[in-house]
């Protein structure tokens, strides 16, 4: 099966701090992988460093899309080849507005001048799967957005602009559970043969919403087991701690 | 800069185009403290960012001359075009150098009591307006120290400029428009007179545009801007001359009572540019909102200077000021908020935010109060600060280049003063020209 995203030996330091250690992980084109961990295990950071943010340095490894490496691209290059970055901070920018942003950005997706009709249609398609009043496209990005807002706002975006890869990073912090469902028909919505996702999670709860093909489980920097949806409801029952003495074992064999 | 080089004749300037004697009087009286004050210096504290730069500006070239030319509509310049296609004035004048070489005004604004015309024209046609006006906001004979000597330059030697009256009542919506561009070669002095009658209305845009020039110019300009008691008057000064243009600016705003003033300084082009807007709030009720747009790129020098000067009781000032530098770009910006001990119950604001988008960008923000009376409501903050670089990384991350998600943020730094701006045609050339500067490689 054709690899979309593929992530070899990658290691990333910040700070003089090593954050990855030997990252590697496969997503298939058409599937949905969740990727879980305790807090400070590096999920965040790989997806940030896959989507190219340069506040990280990549020391060894690859980040790989449909085969090409993009591992050296600018972060709007990857974007422009169908990756996708959901924010689990997303930034407030003010003096810019929603519906002048997205329009753009759909450009720079498409490589094409984008008629207002077909903008726009995309966007109510959005709009409507999410819940949302239009009311919100005259907005200044993320300005005065409450948690769920900015949350939904970077699902809208997903609609928008429909990447072929998408990496949500906790997508469900801090939502309430209607939230939480309107955030996953989103994400649901786009699933299809043509669409990858991996779901950064710390949570088993947006599981049973998006129901994950894989489960891959990050700590210390590494991936340190891979299985099926059942891994989640494992971890959510028995917690972390069983997998770090695994872990330790099997290091110390 | 040697004294010598400066010998001017300002008896000469007057005769030769038989001007008043009271004129003729304000000139010597003008050319006297100019010939007795220093030159603004690094000790000249309203000065210390820039009298490097003063010092390397040419005072010696040729004074620009009026040359009698005159153009037809078609045969403007091409920017000249462009603009007045697009700025929705209802009446313009244009001018290259000295000389106005075409005017549009129609006969029923000039019905109503609209004056809008050369200085000169209106010296022979109003003689008593101009008398009665020019050199109140901006006196011939200043009180006599460094920061004086320009002004005084310009009163003593001034020899092309713009009147604009406004009498009592009418109400003008549409905005009127001065364009100028200057010659290569030469120190280019010249005055605008603006005065309102009690309840007038008006919208005045000047705009001063060059291409890059061979040969370095100065641009010495003042604007004197009188607005009667319940006034309002709605002023942007843009400039965008080219590399090699020196621009020495001084504006200020004389506002009785409920006056009101929304003023814009805009500068953009220049190799150095140094803006001196000052209002004051003369009458109570009086309301002076002065915005400031600055964009320096290459090696330009932009330097700003505001006073809030306020002597009656109840007025209010805002002065909001942002500025944007990249590549070696130098941008200065110099505040105060001076009130006299009458001018109780005075609101008075003053901001200033700076972005830089290349390190070796500089910025310098120092804005100051002086305060003598004690009931009242100042406040003051600056900022300097580099482009976001989590905010670019954001919008990268959705397709959109570097170059474009720095435009996206220049621009949005911008919004809110372009907001506050009641011209929307301006407004949007405004943002077309930052946009420009943004992506410009120098």
């Amino acid at each position: 099966m054709a690899k979309s995203l593929e992530i070899q030996d990658l290691w990333v330091s910040h700070d003089g701090k090593m954050i990855l250690k030997g990252v590697n992980l496969s997503l298939p084109l058409g599937e949905v992988h969740a990727l879980m961990g305790p807090n400070g295990a590096g999920k965040s950071t790989l997806g940030k460093v896959i989507a190219g943010d340069q506040a990280y340095t990549v020391e060894r490894g690859r980040v790989l899309l449909n085969g090409e490496d993009i591992t050296g691209l600018e972060p709007d290059e990857r974007a422009r080849k169908g990756l996708f970055l959901a924010f689990q901070y997303p930034l407030e920018v003010p003096g810019v507005s929603i519906a002048n942003f997205l329009r753009l950005a759909l450009k720079e997706r498409l490589g094409r001048d984008v008629p207002v009709t077909e903008f726009y249609a995309r966007l109510q398609e959005g709009l409507k799967t999410l819940e949302w009043d239009e009311e919100v496209l005259g907005r200044y990005l993320n300005e005065g957005f409450s948690g769920g807002e900015k949350k939904r706002n970077e699902i809208l975006q997903l609609l928008v602009l429909r990447p072929q890869v998408a990496i949500l990073d906790e997508t469900d912090s801090g939502l309430d559970i209607d939230a939480l469902k309107v955030v996953a028909r989103g994400v649901n919505s786009m699933r299809g043969p043509e669409f990858s996702a991996l779901v950064i999670t710390h949570y088993q709860r947006l599981l049973n919403y998006i129901v994950p093909d894989v489960v891959h489980v990050m700590m210390d920097g590494r991936v340190v087991k891979t299985g099926g949806p059942e891994l989640a409801l494992e971890l959510e029952a028995r917690g972390y701690d069983w997998l770090k003495e695994e872990v330790a074992h099997a290091g110390g064999s | 800069m040697t004294e010598k080089a400066l010998l001017f004749n300002p008896d000469q300037i007057s005769k030769a185009r038989s001007e008043p004697l009271w004129l003729e009087e304000a000139r010597k009286g003008a050319y006297e403290v100019f010939r007795a004050v220093p030159w603004p210096s690094k000790k000249t504290e309203a000065w210390r960012y820039s009298a490097g730069r003063l010092k390397a500006v040419p005072f010696d070239l040729p004074l620009e001359e009026p040359r009698g030319q005159s153009y037809g509509r078609e045969a403007l310049p091409e920017w000249v075009q462009s603009r007045i296609s697009s700025a929705d004035f209802s009446a313009f004048l244009v001018f290259k150098g000295a000389d106005l070489v075409y005017a549009e005004v129609p006969e029923e604004l000039t019905e109503k009591g609209l004056r809008f015309l050369s200085l000169h024209q209106a010296l022979k046609a109003y003689p008593e307006l101009v008398e009665a006006h020019l050199y109140k906001a901006i006196p011939a004979r200043q009180k006599g120290d460094a920061n004086d000597k320009l002004p005084a330059l310009n009163a003593a030697i001034w020899n092309h400029g713009v009147f604009v009256y406004v009498p009592d009542g009418l109400q003008l919506e549409a905005p009127i428009g001065v364009l100028r561009e200057i010659e290569a070669g030469v120190l280019s002095v010249g005055r605008t007179l603006v005065v309102l009658g009690e309840n007038a209305r008006l919208s005045y845009v000047e705009e001063h545009y060059s291409p890059d020039l061979e040969r370095p110019s100065v641009n010495l300009a003042m604007t004197e801007l009188i607005l009667g008691a319940g006034a309002s008057l709605v002023h942007a000064n843009v400039q965008s001359w080219g590399d090699n243009v020196h621009h020495l600016y001084r504006q200020r705003a004389l506002l009785a009572r409920d006056a009101s003033l929304k003023d814009l300084t805009v500068n953009l082009g220049a190799s150095f540019a140094r803006s001196e807007v000052g209002s004051e709030l003369a009458g109570p009720g009086a309301d002076s909102e002065m915005l400031g747009i600055y964009f320096a790129d290459g090696d330009q020098h932009l330097d700003h200077y505001t006073l809030q000067h306020h002597v009656a009781p109840h007025a209010r000032s805002d002065v909001y000021y942002k500025g944007v530098a990249k590549d070696r770009g130098n941008i200065i910006y110099q505040g105060l908020i001076q009130l006299e001990p009458a001018a109780q119950k005075t609101d008075a604001y003053q901001t200033n935010r700076n972005l830089l988008l290349s390190r070796e960008a500089r910025a310098e923000s120092v804005p100051q109060l002086e305060i003598a009376a004690n009931d009242v409501r100042c406040s003051h903050g600056s900022s300097i600060a580099p482009i976001d670089s989590e905010q670019r990384f954001y919008l990268q991350s959705r397709g959109i280049s570097r170059l474009a998600a720095e435009n996206l943020l220049v621009a949005a730094f911008l919004e809110d003063v372009l907001g506050r701006i009641r011209l929307e045609n301006l407004a949007r050339y405004l943002a077309g020209a930052i946009e420009q500067k943004v992506g410009l490689e120098v």
